[in-house]
């Protein structure tokens, strides 16, 4: 199943500044794109988690606007700002924040249920079986997230996020709690799996091999701002 | 090194303190609590009769202070509110016959808050049912419960009036609850209103059987039973009796 | 021994009224002072930690003066509903309550800051709403601590003497719960009453603690 996206157009020009104590951060981040591919790259501390938590609505930036497909998720102008329900993207974090208290099977089905009860343990969706076959996850899809390895984590992360159907996939340092060997391995898949999904990605990182690999589109962001931008057909799909 | 010194001179600063007490004949005195105020002029007045003696007074329920003593407390005098504690108190061998007498008298009045808009005029009205919340003690430890439960008895109107009854532990918190306009009436001794007679209002002096007599003893077996008698002796004397005449306190 | 038996369902009713109070006020406050961020934040936790703090006949001298006849809350009570919270068991589950929530707050508050925010995050992006991941994320991680501070509020209710004795008083049958029951037996040279209530009192408290060691937070439920 391919789920059938049309390119994704990316307008985003953000202005925020953020103080913790007497340290002073401001970040201007704009971009427009219609890569299927962005990464964000640069040092820590550059801005680009606040970047990647503001398009997802997790993040508001003090002034700007956000635009993706067409859809105005945050213009502070016209007083928009969507929540984060609403954005329809799918995001996913560094360390996956998978729900410990609920099953491989679970966390993959949580998002189709709205109400105020979680999918029950032994209830099988279609959506959600055919994405546990997708990653090979059926064996663990009754166990819960500790008991699971890192990759194994990652591939339920994602899973969970794709059931949505979101209109992008933000990534938010993918693969560094991995272990090298296995980032190589990550990449890669991730890669064919976005291109065979056809779903648009915006991925930050500190690994100039996961911007090169998997970035079509390439911002380079230091200190809040963008210091440099690339376009290039992302090795990922020569390899393919 | 220096804990075990500090607490060298924690320990001598206490046993001092300690030592002290006991040497200068303190009286420890368990009185009802009606006698609260009267008796802390008295003490008072006792203290500067004696230089260098020390009362230590100690106000609950006659019952109460009774379970006290009964329990080891180490008091030397027990002044109660009615015959029946100290009978009690003698019974168990605690004061010697020969050393209780009885020292004043008082009167059972019905009492309601200054306020208060219910006309109430006898103990039948008591009956009517706009009043709902009367204040008796508790009678099975405070003697003023027990002279409430008598006289309500004898009038034939225990049972009406005991379902508003509320329980107090001693007949200050009756008068205290009287005076805060949360019940619509309450039993103490005329010598509590007298002390509140701005926030409650006298209705009636309420008959009883027998007198209201508080008697008096030296505790058997005190350990400054000198003192004791010396307290007990001078609460005879002019000053003293002046002091509980001015609380309302009658001549036995 | 009736006394004992009426004292002890009373004493039950009272405590099992004032818990279930203080969860909804505890579950409402901790979350509260977990999630929102605002100036005097902390100097309402310490006002809302007070009641463990002041002596319990302190406590119910500041609710008898304002629930009483005369008092502000009172007066509004009377000649809104026609009610006198004084000397009545709703008056005791009001003393409880007051008594035991801070025990049921501040486990309430810990246990919600201690779920990774980053997880109501997710759920968020995921389209829940603010609602359900209260109930699917946030409550099902945080329950463990907060049981453990109910049950604590409970015995507390369960043994609640100073600020109950103010306000409720102590009539038999309606508002003479086991611990006034125990200082009046006491009182009265009543021992063997004394004695019975004491070892029900005790044994109920040593029940409800074993059960609240055994939820200690931090272990995550797994079936």
């Amino acid at each position: 199943m391919t789920l059938m996206m049309t390119p994704m157009q990316l307008d985003l020009d953000i202005r925020a500044t953020l103080r913790s104590g007497k340290r002073r951060f401001d970040m201007h981040v704009q971009c427009t794109s219609t890569s299927q591919r962005i990464a964000v790259y640069g040092p820590s501390g550059a801005g680009k988690s606040m970047t990647l938590k503001a398009i997802a609505g997790l993040f508001t930036p003090d002034a700007g606007h956000i635009r993706l497909n067409g859809r105005t998720l945050f213009d502070s102008a016209a007083g928009i700002n969507l929540p984060p329900q609403q954005r329809n993207v799918a995001y996913l974090f560094q360390d996956y924040a998978l729900f410990p208290h609920l099953t491989v099977r679970q966390n993959v089905g949580f998002g189709l249920r709205r109400g105020w009860f979680n999918p029950r343990a032994r209830e099988k969706l279609q959506k959600v079986e055919h994405w546990l076959a997708a990653f090979h996850l059926q064996e663990l899809a009754h166990q819960f997230p500790d008991e699971l390895s890192g990759g194994q984590r990652q591939r339920v992360a994602l899973a969970r996020a794709l059931v949505a159907e979101p209109n992008a996939l933000l990534l938010d340092e993918p693969f560094a709690a991995l272990d090298p060997a296995l980032r190589v391995k990550m990449r890669l898949e991730l890669s064919q799996w976005q291109q065979r999904l056809d779903v648009p990605m915006i991925l930050i990182t500190h690994d100039p091999e996961d911007a090169r690999i998997l970035g079509e589109h390439v911002l380079y962001l230091r200190d809040g701002q963008i210091d440099s931008m690339e376009e290039h057909k992302a090795l990922g799909e020569r390899i393919g | 090194m220096r804990l075990t010194s500090l607490a060298r001179l924690l320990g001598t600063a206490l046993l001092a303190s300690a030592a002290t007490s006991a040497l200068a004949g303190e009286v420890v005195v368990s009185a009802a609590a009606s006698l609260t105020n009267a008796f802390k002029d008295a003490a008072q007045s006792y203290e500067a009769q004696y230089p260098g003696s020390k009362v230590s007074l100690n106000f609950a329920a006659s019952g109460v202070l009774l379970q006290q003593i009964v329990k080891g407390a180490p008091v030397d005098v027990f002044a109660s509110a009615d015959q029946e504690t100290m009978d009690a108190a003698q019974k168990q061998g605690l004061v010697l016959p020969a050393e209780r007498m009885d020292f004043v008298s008082n009167s059972l009045v019905l009492i309601v808050p200054h306020d208060s808009k219910l006309g109430i005029k006898s103990l039948t009205d008591l009956t009517h049912k706009d009043v709902t919340r009367v204040a008796i003690a508790n009678p099975a430890s405070v003697p003023v419960g027990r002279y409430s439960e008598g006289a309500l008895k004898k009038a034939n109107l225990w049972d009406a009036v005991q379902a508003k009854a509320i329980g107090t532990q001693n007949v200050r918190q009756s008068l205290d609850y009287v005076a805060r306009g949360e019940v619509d009436a309450g039993f103490v001794y005329a010598t509590d209103a007298a002390i509140m007679k701005d926030k409650v209002n006298v209705v009636l002096e309420v008959p009883l059987a027998s007198p209201v007599l508080y008697p008096i003893a030296t505790i058997k077996g005190s350990s400054n039973a000198a003192e004791a008698k010396r307290f007990v002796s001078y609460l005879q004397t002019a000053p003293a009796q002046a002091i509980l005449a001015k609380y309302g306190f009658k001549k036995p | 021994m009736d006394i004992a038996w009426t004292a002890l369902a009373l004493s039950l009713k009272v405590a099992a009224w004032a818990t279930a109070l203080n969860l909804l006020l505890g579950i409402g406050t901790g979350y509260l002072l977990a999630r929102t961020r605002f100036p005097g934040r902390e100097l309402l936790d310490a006002l809302l930690t007070l009641p463990m703090v002041m002596p319990p006949t302190v406590l119910g001298y500041y609710l008898l003066v304002l629930l009483g006849r005369r008092g502000t809350l009172g007066i509004w009570l009377q000649d809104n509903f026609g009610i006198n919270l004084i000397f009545t068991w709703q008056g005791a589950v009001i003393a409880s309550t007051v008594v035991a929530f801070p025990l049921v707050f501040k486990p309430a508050r810990a246990a919600f800051e201690a779920v990774d925010g980053q997880l109501e995050q997710a759920a968020r992006v995921l389209g829940i709403s603010e609602m359900a991941i209260f109930f699917r994320v946030t409550l099902p991680l945080a329950w463990r601590g907060i049981l453990a501070g109910v049950l604590l509020g409970f015995v507390r209710a369960l043994g609640e003497f100073g600020a109950t004795l103010m306000v409720a008083g102590s009539i038999p049958g309606k508002t003479q719960t086991l611990s006034v029951a125990v200082y009046e037996a006491v009182q009265a040279g009543q021992d063997d009453v004394a004695n019975t209530l004491v070892l029900i009192t005790s044994a109920v408290c040593i029940v409800v603690l074993l059960s609240a060691g055994r939820l200690a937070p931090g272990r995550i439920a797994h079936k």
